[in-house]
C-alpha cells in the first residue's frame, strides 16, 4: 500500500517534547497488557449487547428468547460489570505504556498515519467514557447531560469497532510479540527488561484481582464478605434483598393497593382478589433478581405460575403477555413477555418472598419473577395481565 | 492478510453502527454533549492523570527489591481508589433507597488500602531476602 507522505515545511524543527526514560513503554508490554484488556472489553461488549437485546428484543426474537438457564442473565450481567471493573486497571496500564506515542514527531506522517491516530483517539475516548459511565451507573450517579443507556450502548459499538480496527492495524506488531515470547535458538539474547516487565504485569494483575475481589461479591454470594467497594450488598435490603425502585419512588402506598384485584384480559377475561390468588395452586421457585447494574441474589419466590393464569383466560400456547404495573413514572411500568417466558413453569406471579408476603418495595401485592431475565422486566405491583 | 482486512472492516462497520445510534436515537438530543465528554475524558486522562502517575513513578527511589513491590502496591491502591471514587465523592445513597451504597465506603476504602500496604510489605520482605541470597551466591563465585 502506498501512503501519501506529507513533506514537513520545517524538516529540522522539533518542539520541546517530553522524553521518557522508562523502558516499559514498549510494544511487548503494550501487547501483554493489551491482549488481556482486549479480552475484557470483548467480554463486556458481548454481555452488554446480550443484556440490551434481552431488555429490548427485536420483535422476531420475543418468543424465542431462552428462559433457561434460570441463572443465565445473572452470570452474563455479573460478568459484564466484573469485566468492566477489571478493565479499569488494564486500560490505565495499557495507556500508561503507550503514552509516549502521544508525543510522536512529526505528529502526522501520512494520510494513513493520520487516520490511524484518529482511530486511536476514538478508541481511547470511547473506552474511557464507557468505563466511566458504566462505573457511575452502578452507584446510580448520572452527572452528564445525555441519557445513560442509549449513549452507553452506542459508544460500546464505537469502542469495540475501534478496538477491532486497532487490532487489525497492529496485527504485525502483535504477531511479532507472540513470536518473541517463545524462546528460540536464533534469538539467544535474554530480554533485559524481562524481570521489570514481569514485576509490572504482576502488579497490574494484582490490581485487577484487588478491584475484582472488593466488588464481585455483589453478584457472587460466597465472596460477599469481601464486597467492600461494590455499590450493593446482596443481602442488604427489605427481606434481605436489594431494591432498585422503591414503592415510594413508584408512588405506591397502602391506599393505592387497598382493594387490589388482578385483572386478566384475554379470550375469557376474569378478575381475582388477593385471597383468591392465594387459594390457587402455588409453586415455589428459587430464582435470582439480577439487575442491570451487576448485583444479583437468589430468592425463594412463591406464587401462581403465569402459565396457569393464562390458561384460565383461554390464552393459546403461543400468546405473549403484557404486564401492567400500578407504578407511576419510570420506564418499566409496562413490560411484555414472550411465549418462551410465559409458558415456563418457573415464571410466577409471585406473592411471597422467602416465606413472607412481599414487602411493598418488592412489589406487594404481586410481582412477576421469571428465569433468565433482567431485573427491570420483573415487573412489580402487577395489576393487569393482558393476553396478546 | 484476509483475516486482518476482515477484522478491520468489521471494526469500521461496528463504529458506523455506534455512530448511527448516537446520531439517530431520539433520546440523544445533542450528540455534541457526548463529543464534549469524550474529549474531556481524554484531556483529563492524558493531561492530568498520566502526568501525575509518571511523576510519582519518577520519584520512586530505593533498591530494586523495594521499588518493584512499592510500584505494585501503588498501582493496586490507585486502581482501588479509582473504583471506589464514585462511592466516595458522588451524591451517595439516593433519597428513599438505602439499599444503594449501603456501606461505609470511606472506612472500606481504608481497609482495602491497608490490606494492599500489608501485602506490599510482605512481597518486599520476600524480595529483600531473595536479593540478599542472590548477592551472596554471586559473591561466592560462579556455579550453583
Amino acid at each position: 500500500m502506498r501512503a501519501i507522505r506529507f513533506r514537513s515545511p520545517l524538516p529540522s524543527f522539533r518542539p520541546p517534547l517530553p522524553a521518557f526514560k522508562g523502558r516499559l513503554h514498549d510494544a511487548r508490554t503494550a501487547t501483554v497488557v493489551g491482549r488481556v484488556l482486549g479480552a475484557a472489553i470483548l467480554t463486556c461488549f458481548v454481555t452488554g449487547v446480550f443484556s440490551h437485546y434481552l431488555q429490548q428484543p427485536p420483535s422476531w426474537a420475543v418468543d424465542v428468547l431462552p428462559s433457561r438457564p434460570a441463572w443465565g442473565y445473572r452470570v452474563t450481567q455479573g460478568l459484564h460489570v466484573a469485566s468492566g471493573i477489571a478493565a479499569i486497571p488494564l486500560l490505565l496500564a495499557k495507556l500508561w505504556t503507550v503514552y509516549p506515542r502521544l508525543f510522536e514527531w512529526p505528529p502526522v506522517r501520512s494520510v494513513l498515519h493520520a487516520l490511524e491516530r484518529l482511530s486511536i483517539a476514538v478508541l481511547v475516548a470511547s473506552v474511557l467514557l464507557e468505563l466511566f459511565t458504566g462505573l457511575l451507573d452502578t452507584v446510580q450517579w448520572y452527572p452528564w447531560p445525555f441519557p445513560f443507556r442509549q449513549v452507553h450502548f452506542a459508544l460500546a459499538w464505537v469502542a469495540v469497532g475501534s478496538l477491532l480496527l486497532h487490532i487489525a492495524v497492529k496485527a504485525p506488531v502483535i504477531a511479532e510479540s507472540w513470536r518473541r515470547a517463545r524462546p528460540s535458538s536464533t534469538d539467544p539474547l535474554p530480554d533485559p527488561d524481562g524481570p521489570d516487565r514481569r514485576s509490572f504485569v504482576a502488579a497490574v494483575g494484582a490490581a485487577v484481582g484487588a478491584v475484582t475481589l472488593t466488588t464481585v461479591g455483589q453478584a457472587l454470594g460466597p465472596l460477599k464478605d469481601l464486597d467492600l467497594l461494590g455499590a450493593r450488598q446482596p443481602d442488604h435490603g427489605p427481606q434481605h434483598l436489594p431494591v432498585n425502585r422503591t414503592a415510594a419512588a413508584a408512588g405506591i402506598t397502602a391506599s393505592s393497593v387497598s382493594g387490589w384485584r388482578l385483572h386478566v384480559a384475554g379470550p375469557r377475561p376474569y378478575e381475582l382478589s388477593l385471597p383468591q390468588l392465594r387459594a390457587m395452586a402455588q409453586r415455589t421457585a428459587t430464582l435470582p433478581i439480577a439487575c442491570v447494574e451487576g448485583w444479583s441474589r437468589n430468592g425463594h419466590w412463591t406464587g401462581v405460575p403465569v402459565r396457569d393464569l393464562l390458561d384460565h383466560a383461554g390464552a393459546s400456547a403461543h400468546a405473549r403477555v403484557r404486564v401492567v404495573s400500578l407504578e407511576r413514572g419510570g420506564n418499566f411500568g409496562v413490560s411484555e413477555m414472550g411465549a418462551s417466558y410465559a409458558r415456563d413453569p418457573l415464571t410466577l406471579l409471585a406473592l411471597s418472598l422467602n416465606g413472607e408476603p412481599l414487602s411493598y418495595d418488592h412489589g406487594f401485592p404481586a410481582r412477576i419473577i421469571a428465569p433468565n431475565r433482567p431485573g427491570v422486566l420483573q415487573t412489580k405491583w402487577v395489576t393487569r395481565l393482558e393476553v396478546l | 492478510m484476509k483475516i486482518r482486512l476482515a477484522v478491520g472492516a468489521f471494526g469500521l462497520t461496528a463504529m458506523g453502527i455506534g455512530l448511527t445510534i448516537l446520531l439517530t436515537d431520539p433520546y440523544v438530543r445533542d450528540p455534541i454533549d457526548v463529543a464534549q465528554w469524550l474529549a474531556g475524558a481524554v484531556l483529563l486522562h492524558d493531561g492530568a492523570l498520566v502526568p501525575l502517575v509518571l511523576a510519582i513513578g519518577a520519584a520512586l527511589r530505593g533498591p530494586r527489591w523495594l521499588r518493584g513491590p512499592l510500584r505494585g502496591g501503588l498501582i493496586a491502591a490507585g486502581c482501588l481508589t479509582a473504583v471506589a471514587l464514585p462511592a466516595l465523592v458522588g451524591p451517595g445513597t439516593p433519597a428513599g433507597n438505602p439499599t444503594v451504597l449501603p456501606l461505609d465506603y470511606g472506612r472500606n476504602w481504608l481497609i482495602a488500602l491497608g490490606a494492599v500496604a500489608a501485602a506490599t510489605a510482605v512481597v518486599a520482605a520476600v524480595s529483600a531476602v531473595r536479593a540478599r541470597h542472590t548477592s551472596r551466591r554471586e559473591a561466592a563465585g560462579p556455579g550453583d
